[in-house]
């Protein structure tokens, strides 16, 4: 089977939604494919559920690119994602081996949290001559030469469910874990458009200045709050209801940074104040707050 | 033949690609086939540890957060566990949208399964990362059949965002659901809303009916030596899923389980599930319990055992679950026990959800209520038994004062991909591997088409974890 780059490219049609990237990175994005000098991505997966992967996968936009299966063949050099990739086992593994080879760098992209429990062994990356490497060792590993670390979701930038008390396993996020920078993609999961936007940002030059907790301000930089439609509406008191505000349920859209009431979910779809639910603060580091849903039980009102 | 001798070989896949979640397998190939097969998951969260302590409330958020592929399943289960603890019917709206988003995610999952994760199992994908490298050795599908196939796959990928666009008009969003509440839903069933819902719907369905299933042929007749490979023991179990009436008495697929080809009877008695830990590096108090009233005391080392996770038994029984499980319960499909059975069945299934939902979004009331209170028993117990698209999920509460004093979550993974019990039952999927012929042990690609077929989820096996080589003492935060 040969189908090649270009082949596969034309089978990849949709539309909807915009991604926020420019025509220059547009343009910059497929000089370096051209120039066969795409930086090449590795997408680790540690202590997580892959709803961040399943999340990529529903990306959606009006123009290039505009669906996953098109980030994949023009915009990334994916050499390494185990949910995604043909190979298992040393096939695999030497894949990653390869990545101290890379004489342009490359991108780490990593989902999931890092298990500092148990000497590490609370997450198995994989074996290698016969002995277990630990997820913390292979994310300390490769991003040890990274030229850019996108967390994508809130395990991988700040420990996310798995780190919530008692913190069975030791979970850390990956800027805790290995020392190094990293570009805080957040979410539980992140918005698909968050994700790309991310990480073509990041191939093409720079995600621009980054908020205390690591994340782009470009994406970040507003509450749910700030931007909901329901905002200064009547006060709902039970689900189920439309139209009105939730913050005396507990919605958490006024203390959580994130671009949903603009984005939408799903291909607009719907998204959780629209659907009456609560915002419950999936893209901030004290996620998830206990009780989640404290209607009543908050002192911020 | 002649006198050739052979040596028992030892091969350990790790990791194991397409799957969800963190898969390790080791299996011992003598005389070009499997004799032996270990399957150890390579995760630990502990997410039970974690809803200990907190309101019940917080439990269909936080045990979406187990599996990204099957949220929806983990939300449902946890709202009709808190739901069954407080003796609560939520309003018909509620469970009617409950099934239509669990559905839409079915859907979403069948298709994703097949094509992303199994088809390159069949055929060689795309010249690129991270399609490529690939084990191309004994993928029959070439040409036009292999392009066609692979074209497939790009709309699949399509198709199964769809899906969760689909899901999401009533779920809020997808992955993670946060519509689902105990006490009903939170979504309104507004006309647009479900006129939008029937149009995907119609286009999901055309795409079942005239690829999915064609292509799972296709794969099935190219592969028919597969409908004898991977059978394992024939025992099939499915709690049942779909409530169609307020009591959850009428279920599209329903409940029962089958020993070994025999007859499905009809009902599930929770009283018989118990997990042995014998293989485990669990405490011997750990063994042979309900999770009603389960314990999880580690011990390592300990003799004999080779994983952290439990080995679920039913009246004794190792039993597969997932899509032919409940098909064959249901009487919809009883062709046989294999890997491409497992194929053929979910994608069968796939039809048969699809065809319902379009009766079920009929008959939302977009005047009639979808929540009512719903208030935490301070003491008491709860059980909800469902269905992941992969199989059987089951979730069990104890609330004292209000709060969650032992949560207990048996995935359909756990079911599938156990070790060994006390009789030196092996596990489903370990069984089926046995027998297994491999033509290059460097390649076994037969070996993850076995594994494959079961579509398994290891975030979802939360007890799992497996220390390194070196003895050494875990003190587990259970």
């Amino acid at each position: 089977m040969n189908l090649s780059r270009r082949d596969f490219l034309n089978l990849c049609k949709s539309s909807s939604v915009a991604a926020g990237l420019s025509a220059v990175d547009l343009i910059r994005l497929e000089e370096l494919f051209a120039g066969t000098s795409a930086p090449t991505v590795y997408w680790l997966q540690g202590s997580g559920c892959t709803g961040c992967s399943v999340s990529f996968l529903n990306y959606i936009a009006p123009s290039a690119p505009t669906t996953a299966a098109e980030v994949l063949i023009q915009n990334v050099n994916l050499a390494f994602h185990t949910t995604v990739m043909d190979v298992s086992g040393q096939s695999a593994v030497s894949i990653v081996d390869g990545a101290s080879k890379q004489r342009r760098g490359y991108i780490l992209v990593v989902e999931g949290g890092v298990p500092l429990g148990f000497n590490g062994n609370a997450c198995l990356a994989w074996s290698k001559d016969g002995k277990d490497v630990t997820f913390k060792d292979a994310v300390t590993v490769l991003a040890s030469r990274a030229s850019k670390i996108i967390c994508v979701g809130s395990c991988a930038s700040w420990g996310g469910v798995g780190a919530a008390a008692p913190n069975p396993s030791g979970i850390v996020g990956v800027q805790q874990a290995t020392r190094k920078r990293t570009i805080n993609i957040a979410g539980c999961p992140p918005h698909p458009d968050w994700i790309v936007w991310g990480i073509a940002k990041a191939l093409v030059g720079s995600v621009g200045t980054l908020d205390q907790y690591g994340r782009p301000t470009r994406l970040f930089n507003r509450t749910v709050h700030d931007a909901c439609p329901r905002r200064e509406r009547e006060e709902a008191h039970t689900y189920g209801q439309d139209g009105y505000c939730l913050e005396e349920l507990g919605c958490l859209g006024p203390q959580t940074r994130a671009a949903c009431p603009s984005t939408g979910w799903n291909n607009h779809a719907n998204w959780c104040v629209d659907a009456n639910s609560l915002c419950i603060g999936c893209t901030e580091p004290s996620f998830p707050a206990s009780p989640l849903r404290g209607a009543g039980e908050r002192e911020d009102d | 033949m002649g006198t050739i001798s052979y040596t028992p070989t030892s091969v350990v896949l790790d990791p194991v690609s397409r799957v969800e979640g963190h898969l390790k397998v080791e299996v011992t190939v003598d005389q070009n086939a499997v004799t032996d097969a270990r399957i150890t998951g390579t995760m630990f969260r502990g997410i039970e540890k974690i809803l200990a302590n907190r309101t019940p409330l917080d439990a269909p958020d936080i045990t979406q957060r187990i599996c990204g592929v099957c949220p929806v399943s983990h939300a449902l289960a946890a709202s009709e566990t808190l739901e069954n603890a407080a003796g609560f019917t939520p309003p018909a709206n509620a469970r009617i949208m409950r099934n239509l988003v669990l559905g839409a995610n079915f859907l979403q999952s069948h298709v994703l399964h097949f094509y992303v994760l199994s088809a390159l199992d069949y055929v060689d994908g795309p010249a690129m990362p991270p399609w490529q490298p690939s084990w191309s050795g004994g993928k029959r599908l070439k040409g036009d059949t292999a392009t066609k196939l692979v074209n497939n796959y790009v709309a699949a990928l399509d198709i199964r965002r769809k899906c969760h666009e689909m899901g999401a008009i009533f779920g809020g969003r997808l992955p993670h659901p946060p519509t689902f509440v105990p006490g009903g839903f939170t979504t309104t069933p507004r006309k647009e809303r479900i006129d939008l819902f029937k149009k995907y719907l119609a286009e999901v369905s055309t795409f079942i009916r005239d690829v999915y299933i064609p292509d799972v042929n296709l794969v099935g007749s190219v592969y028919s030596d597969y409908l004898k490979v991977g059978a394992g023991y024939g025992n099939l179990l499915a709690y049942g899923v779909f409530d169609q009436n307020d009591s959850g008495t009428d279920k599209l697929l329903k409940r029962g389980a089958s020993y070994r080809g025999s007859a499905p009877v009809p009902t599930v008695d929770t009283k018989a599930i118990t997990e042995r830990v014998t293989y485990s590096w669990y405490a011997s108090q750990s063994d042979n319990r309900n999770p009603t009233s389960g314990d999880t005391t580690p011990q390592f080392p300990k003799t004999d055992a080779y994983s952290w996770l439990k080995a679920p038994r039913y009246n004794s029984e190792p039993c597969e679950v997932g899509p032919l499980a409940r098909m064959w319960v249901n009487g919809d499909y009883q062709h046989g026990i294999s890997v491409m059975d497992r194929h053929l069945s979910r994608a069968e299934e796939a039809s048969k959800v699809a065809a319902a939902m379009a009766n079920w979004v009929g008959e939302l009331n977009p005047t009639a209520p979808v929540y009512r209170q719903y208030s935490v028993p301070v003491s008491g117990s709860g059980v909800g038994l469902t269905e992941a698209p992969r199989g059987a999920l089951g979730h069990w509460i104890n609330i004292s004062g209000g709060m969650t004093a032992n949560y207990q979550i048996i995935t359909p993974t756990c079911w599938n991909a156990s070790p060994m019990d006390e009789r030196k039952q092996c596990g489903p999927i370990e069984k089926a591997l046995i027998g297994t012929p491999v033509d290059n042990i460097n390649e076994p690609i037969e070996v993850v088409r076995v594994i494959h077929s079961f579509d398994p989820c290891l975030s979802c096996a939360v007890h799992v974890m497996r220390p390194s080589g070196e003895a050494r003492v875990f003190t587990l935060a259970f």
